[in-house]
């Protein structure tokens, strides 16, 4: 790994995906194909060890694999429950597959930056990016899965009020409760602009959920690349330097990782309970 | 970083990956946890109607032992009673006994006396006589005064 490979511009070229293009004109036609083979492989592995962990599940004392996984299952329970108004039997396997999937990706930023890459370079690729979270892709795909599920609920719970929220809020007492007819009109008048105000509002949710997590574990990488850029270079004490430097940041980014994971389900649950909230009069 | 064709591709693997977390991992555990609550809910009150039947019984058992220990009183006392009382009727008993024999005794003795002093009157009646006879002889007809002398006998014995 010669020094002169790597500077400013380096940094930017390991940013690259593997990528294929279906049309060269249009930037959405193509595919990311090292987030989305390292997201079915992650996946493949998590379903098989469900599998075979459902094939050898006890009701008597649980160990191992099963009581690690059974913790994890009463965690996320416990979390809908205190968040949730109403019972929904789909909103905790959610909350389940977001915590775990989530942590899973970001697990994958401890093997180190470049590695992913030097192995695609043996397979004759130009790019492999080894964490799926650092494709926007991912998030927004998550987050506006999840915000499809809030507008589904939103309306199969409650379409008259969420339609009226859509058209009123947040100007609604100048239509309803004003006597005078000209401020009324100026109430009719405002309906547009309540209606751009919630769709901001209720856009802003996949927009922040996802951009925070992508943000995140992209910036998580960034220093990771910077730290072996900036330190790799001087030899052994350089070498290890960059050694200790970056696990450290790899500690710190382990848990970072958790947290993302864990915002975004606890996220995922609140706007879905918000959606469930019985609407008030 | 750009949404392209890899978002719709992560949706449905998103989507995908919930259906089957869902089924394989969520749905089995999550019934069995329920299951081991309510197998452990069932314990502990069974548990629990064990501990108060167990209570129940030790108070049984220590009104039972406290009846128990009451008849063994009552049946000792009253063969403490009863124990005197065959004393005293045994007492009494070798008492009356004691008089009898010594009543018996005293009226054996009595009769031996009486015997005695009968067969001693005789003798002194016939030494009496003998020698009333042998003093008379010469002068009395034996016939005619043996009342007399045996009046005399009998009336020194009557008052002896």
């Amino acid at each position: 790994m010669a020094q002169e490979e790597h500077g400013a511009g380096g940094i930017a070229d390991h940013l690259n995906y593997w990528s294929y293009k279906f049309d060269d004109s249009n930037p959405f036609m193509q595919i990311h194909l090292d987030t989305m083979l390292t997201t079915i492989i992650v996946a493949g592995l998590l379903v098989g060890f469900s599998i075979w962990l459902s094939r050898r599940l006890t009701d008597g004392a649980p160990s191992g694999a099963q009581n690690f996984m059974e913790s994890v299952v009463g965690f996320v329970d416990d979390t809908v429950r205190d968040n949730f108004p109403v019972h929904n039997p789909f909103i905790a396997p959610l909350a389940l597959t977001v915590f775990i999937f989530i942590f899973l990706m970001n697990c994958l930023d401890i093997f180190p930056a470049f590695l992913s890459g030097h192995i695609a370079h043996l397979f004759g690729l130009e790019h492999y990016r080894q964490v799926p979270t650092n494709d926007l892709n991912l998030p927004a795909a998550m987050a506006v899965s999840v915000f499809i599920m809030v507008l589904y609920y939103e309306f199969k719970l409650k379409p008259v009020h969420f339609c009226k929220e859509l058209l009123l809020q947040p100007f609604a007492s100048l239509l309803l409760d004003a006597k005078n007819p000209v401020v009324k009109l100026i109430g009719v008048l405002l309906i547009p602009l309540n209606l751009i105000l919630k769709l901001v509002e209720e856009l802003a949710k996949p927009l922040s959920l996802s951009f925070r997590l992508f943000g995140n574990m992209f910036a998580g990488e960034v220093i990771f690349l910077l730290i072996a850029f900036l330190l790799l270079g001087g030899g052994a004490v350089g070498m290890a330097t960059g050694f200790f430097v970056g696990l450290g940041w790899s500690i710190f980014h382990m848990f970072i990782g958790l947290l993302q994971a864990f915002i975004f389900m606890i996220l995922t649950v609140v706007y879905l309970s918000i959606a469930h909230q019985p609407a008030e009069h | 970083m750009s949404i392209d064709l890899t978002f719709i591709g992560q949706i449905v693997v998103f989507l995908t990956l919930l259906v089957l977390l869902k089924k394989y991992l969520y749905g089995p555990l999550n019934s069995l946890m329920e299951q081991r609550s309510a197998k452990i809910a069932e314990g502990l009150a069974a548990a629990d109607a064990g501990k108060e039947a167990k209570a129940k019984a030790d108070v049984e058992i220590a009104g039972q032992l406290k009846e128990a220990r009451k008849k063994a009183q009552e049946i000792l006392a009253a063969a403490e009673k009863r124990a005197a009382e065959i004393q005293e009727e045994i007492t009494n008993k070798a008492r009356d006994e004691a008089g009898q024999i010594v009543q018996a005794a005293r009226e054996e003795v009595d009769a031996e006396v009486n015997k005695a002093r009968m067969v001693l009157r005789k003798e002194v009646a016939g030494i009496a006589i003998a020698a009333a006879e042998r003093i008379i002889n010469a002068e009395l007809d034996g016939k005619r005064h043996s009342k007399l002398i045996d009046d005399v006998v009998a009336q020194g014995f009557g008052n002896a």
